[in-house]
């Protein structure tokens, strides 16, 4: 007869295991290797914690130590690849397969080792999409987690960076799954249950607190005139246009200088509680004078912030905080949220090609998706109303019955036409997709499609891709606003022209706007310390952004 | 940005000539050499590279409180305000003329990482020549006033002529130093000095620690009315320049390498100097880090 109980059997045989090496619940750091060691089995799917910004390095540390005669050939599953030790592991042969998100920081290395085949890749996934595959085929057999504090029963306190931890426990405890989580250290009681405790099967106490990326703090002193530029056109052109309130914002430089351009030029401009009221965002500290002068109603999180804590303790009608005061994130619904709940997705990107695709990938980088992707993307199972989704959707509908129109999300790529090193964002072809034939992916790794894409933002001007009509309208719209790059030299100028009357391109003095009066003064804040003042103190920014 | 207003205009913010602009008795600034003589470098384009039509310097007179003196400002922004040939010879030229001229004082507004390393031999001469003409100056009577708030701080050679001024002025923003922080990371590893770490950097470069050790003579917010206010206190109290003084400098200089010359860390120098809580000095606001540089012995020398 069938055995229907056999993962749960497994499951309580490793723990078994494991206990040997384990006081209660608690380990002692080191006898972190020997408990992995005794709870994992080769080719065992592995979550280890690598989130955005927080990460399990301790018991990153402690695998990447393991013996590849005893753990070998794991299959990893995990948001992010950011620590050197989530690629070392696949130098020794502990693990051999990967499905991920986002490697920013390792993309270089990522792209090495899937050339030189030590890693078998799976694929690169959105944070939503692999959340989703960890419910139907990618549920880990153990999870290694990371938290801020936990007691003797396993109740798991994950601090202002929840981050991806209770969609991670959900798949894998529910699903005869091993969890465990290392923690900063060990409580009588935690300051709130982020994570019951029964879902939690061991607590390492990790040596050192785990490691955290300030990853959102974008200094307003390095904000250039031409960034600030682009921002105002937004802010006229698009925000104001289409009275968007919900939105998300990428992490880049000119969004932040929209953040910082609300209290002067939006507050101008009269659009006070008009525009960007609802946020789908981390708690970047360039919002903060935003919501300090009253522009900002509500904000959720994907993760937080190093430095904000004391600030979102103090402004919990803003952010969502718990019963012990400090942030809740969640990214998974957070995700969710900016997917279906936002009426726009504003950011950056590096490459841009004739249609309206782009990517973050380079030739010799795999940076991985993260987020963009769904928060840039139009949600076909939205069947709810906003005068900014449906204004979109009336501008992109040319046929049909008028009333089974559906709304869009607008989706706005804001970019300077030359990147850094005066690399020009606009290109023929995506290096994605050389990267593709190169090392084998069948699925080139585009950021945002050209279909999704609304609209693109540089200092020569906004391009309406929802007017275009036909593909020439489209690549001369994009050519149109292409500044001095060779794609936007090779336009066709009287086309341009044509579009320009149409109103699908628009030039900053077509917005009313003088390119002159983009000055740093217009900026809410111009240094860090000016943040620092904004929240009256409450900001502490890490030391690799302070300059006094 | 619209109009010099200087109670808000930011020194560390504006440009070269926002800052005389603001600084000066209003309509009273006389250019030297300026950008519509193109005077531009002859080193640059042979790199490929840009150049300004000031060399990103710029020279004159005007009045300060009606009374006559010759300014010079770099333009941090272009090139980091590094000096290069023409750059150096419209400095050097400027100060030769303020020993002929003898007005009231000299202003020198810097904002300079050090010398282009594109015009690196011509760009060397003109820091020499440099500190020459100043010490002539201060000889021949005529103050000269280092001014430092910019974003490119006052490095390399820059930091050597702050060295032979008369007084300077420093913000919190401005830093004065000659290796900069990636430089002395390149050199010594970042065990030694973290580059990235911009709190370590400030504590150690920065305008509040010039001022508590008596690098720096004023200390000043970051407007340009702060910075003219400044000045105009300075040239009242500039020291003289004989050999008595040198000596007394030499002596200063000598006592504080004595006396703080194994501390690892500002924080510890501070607390020799006898600051109650040296962890708060880099978040005080203005007021209550000039109560306590009022405390400070070493703040308050008389040498130069």
């Amino acid at each position: 007869m069938a055995d229907w109980r056999g993962e749960r059997k497994a499951r309580d045989a490793r723990i078994e295991a494991g206990r040997a090496h384990a006081q209660g619940k608690v380990v002692p750091a080191d006898a972190a290797v020997a408990l992995l060691e005794a709870v994992l089995k080769p080719g065992d799917r592995v979550c280890l914690e690598g989130d955005n910004q927080k990460q399990a390095d301790c018991l990153a540390r402690a695998l990447s130590q393991c013996d590849p005669a005893k753990v070998n050939g794991l299959h990893m599953v995990q948001s992010g690849i950011v620590l050197p030790e989530h690629l070392d592991v696949f130098e020794t042969g502990i693990a051999e397969r990967l499905d991920y998100s986002y490697s920013g920081p390792q993309g270089a290395r990522v792209a090495k080792m899937l050339y030189g085949g030590q890693i078998k890749l799976g694929a690169v996934h959105t944070y939503l999409e692999l959340f989703a595959r960890y419910f139907i085929d990618l549920t880990p057999h153990v999870a290694l987690i990371a938290g801020v504090s936990a007691d003797r029963e396993g109740n798991l306190y994950t601090g202002p960076n929840t981050e991806d931890t209770p969609t991670i426990v959900e798949a894998t405890h529910f699903k005869n799954g091993v969890v465990v989580a290392q923690v900063n250290e060990i409580v009588d009681k935690v300051p709130r249950v982020d994570i019951p405790g029964d879902r939690v099967d061991f607590v390492v106490e990790a040596d050192t607190p785990f490691f955290v990326e300030p990853l959102f703090t974008r200094d307003p002193a390095a904000m250039t005139e031409t960034q600030i530029l682009i921002a105002m056109m937004a802010i006229k052109g698009i925000y104001a246009e289409y009275g968007v309130r919900r939105l998300n914002h990428g992490i880049g430089f000119g969004t932040a200088a929209i953040e910082l351009l609300l209290p002067t030029y939006g507050e101008k401009l009269g659009l006070k509680g008009e525009i960007a009221t609802h946020f789908a965002l981390n708690p970047h500290p360039t919002l903060i004078p935003a919501i300090e002068s009253g522009w900002v109603k509500q904000v959720h999180c994907f993760g937080s912030e190093v430095g904000m804590d004391r600030y979102i303790r103090e402004r919990s009608d803003v952010f969502f905080t718990g019963a012990d005061g400090s942030l809740r994130s969640n990214r998974a619904l957070c995700q969710t949220a900016g997917l279906y709940a936002c009426d726009m997705f504003i950011g950056a990107t590096l490459q841009i090609d004739l249609m309206g695709h782009s990517s973050t990938v380079t030739q010799s980088r795999v940076a991985g998706f993260g987020g963009a992707p769904n928060m840039g993307s139009d949600p076909h199972g939205r069947r709810h109303p906003s005068d900014a989704w449906m204004k979109a959707g009336r501008e992109a509908q040319v046929v049909g019955d008028p009333a089974l129109m559906r709304g869009r999300k607008l989706v706005v790529q804001l970019v300077e036409t030359f990147g850094d090193g005066l690399v020009p964002t606009f290109v023929e072809r995506l290096d994605a997709m050389e990267l593709a034939k190169k090392i084998g992916l069948e699925l080139a790794p585009v950021m945002i499609y050209a279909d999704d894409v609304t609209h693109i933002v540089t200092e020569e001007g906004i391009a309406n891709l929802l007017l275009c009509r036909d593909a020439d309208d489209r690549e001369q719209a994009i050519r149109g606003v292409a500044g001095y790059t060779e794609i936007g030299r090779g336009r066709d100028r009287a086309k341009v022209e044509e579009l320009r009357a149409r109103g699908i391109i628009r030039r900053p003095e077509d917005l009313g706007i003088e390119p002159l009066d983009a000055d740093r003064s217009l900026l809410a804040a111009r240094s860090i310390k000016d943040l620092v003042h904004w929240s009256g103190g409450l900001y502490e920014p890490p030391a690799k952004f302070r300059n006094w | 940005m619209a109009g010099p207003d200087r109670d808000c205009l930011s020194w560390f913010e504006a440009s070269a000539r926002q800052r005389l602009d603001a600084l000066l008795d209003a309509g009273t600034f006389r250019e030297a050499i300026g950008p519509a003589e193109r005077r531009m470098s002859p080193h640059l384009p042979l790199f490929d590279l840009p150049c300004a039509f000031d060399d990103g310097i710029v020279v004159g007179s005007g009045a300060l409180d009606g009374r006559t003196v010759f300014v010079a400002a770099q333009e941090g922004r272009f090139m980091g305000g590094a000096f290069g040939e023409v750059h150096g010879g419209k400095l050097v030229g400027m100060l030769r003329a303020a020993v002929e001229a003898k007005p009231e004082a000299v202003l020198l507004l810097f904002d300079t990482g050090g010398v282009r390393l594109q015009e690196a031999n011509a760009g060397e001469t003109a820091i020499a020549e440099t500190m020459r003409a100043i010490t002539e100056a201060r000889a021949a009577g005529v103050p000269v006033i280092g001014l430092i708030g910019g974003r490119a701080g006052c490095y390399g050679g820059g930091g050597l002529i702050a060295g032979t001024c008369s007084r300077l002025a420093v913000s919190e923003g401005g830093r004065i130093s000659v290796s900069g922080p990636e430089v002395i990371e390149t050199n010594k590893g970042a065990e030694e000095f973290d580059s990235r770490d911009r709190a370590l950097v400030w504590r150690t470069m920065g305008g509040k620690h010039r001022r508590l050790i008596g690098g720096a003579d004023a200390f000043c917010d970051d407007t340009v009315a702060a910075f003219r206010a400044a000045a105009l206190d300075l040239i009242g109290r500039a020291p003289a320049f004989d050999l008595a003084m040198l000596e007394a400098e030499q002596a200063r200089l000598r006592a504080r390498i004595d006396r703080f010359g194994d501390c690892r860390d500002a924080t510890e120098i501070w607390a020799r100097l006898g600051v109650n809580d040296p962890e708060a000095v880099p978040a005080m606001d203005t007021r209550a880090f000039e109560e306590t540089v009022a405390r400070v012995e070493e703040a308050r020398h008389d040498a130069r």
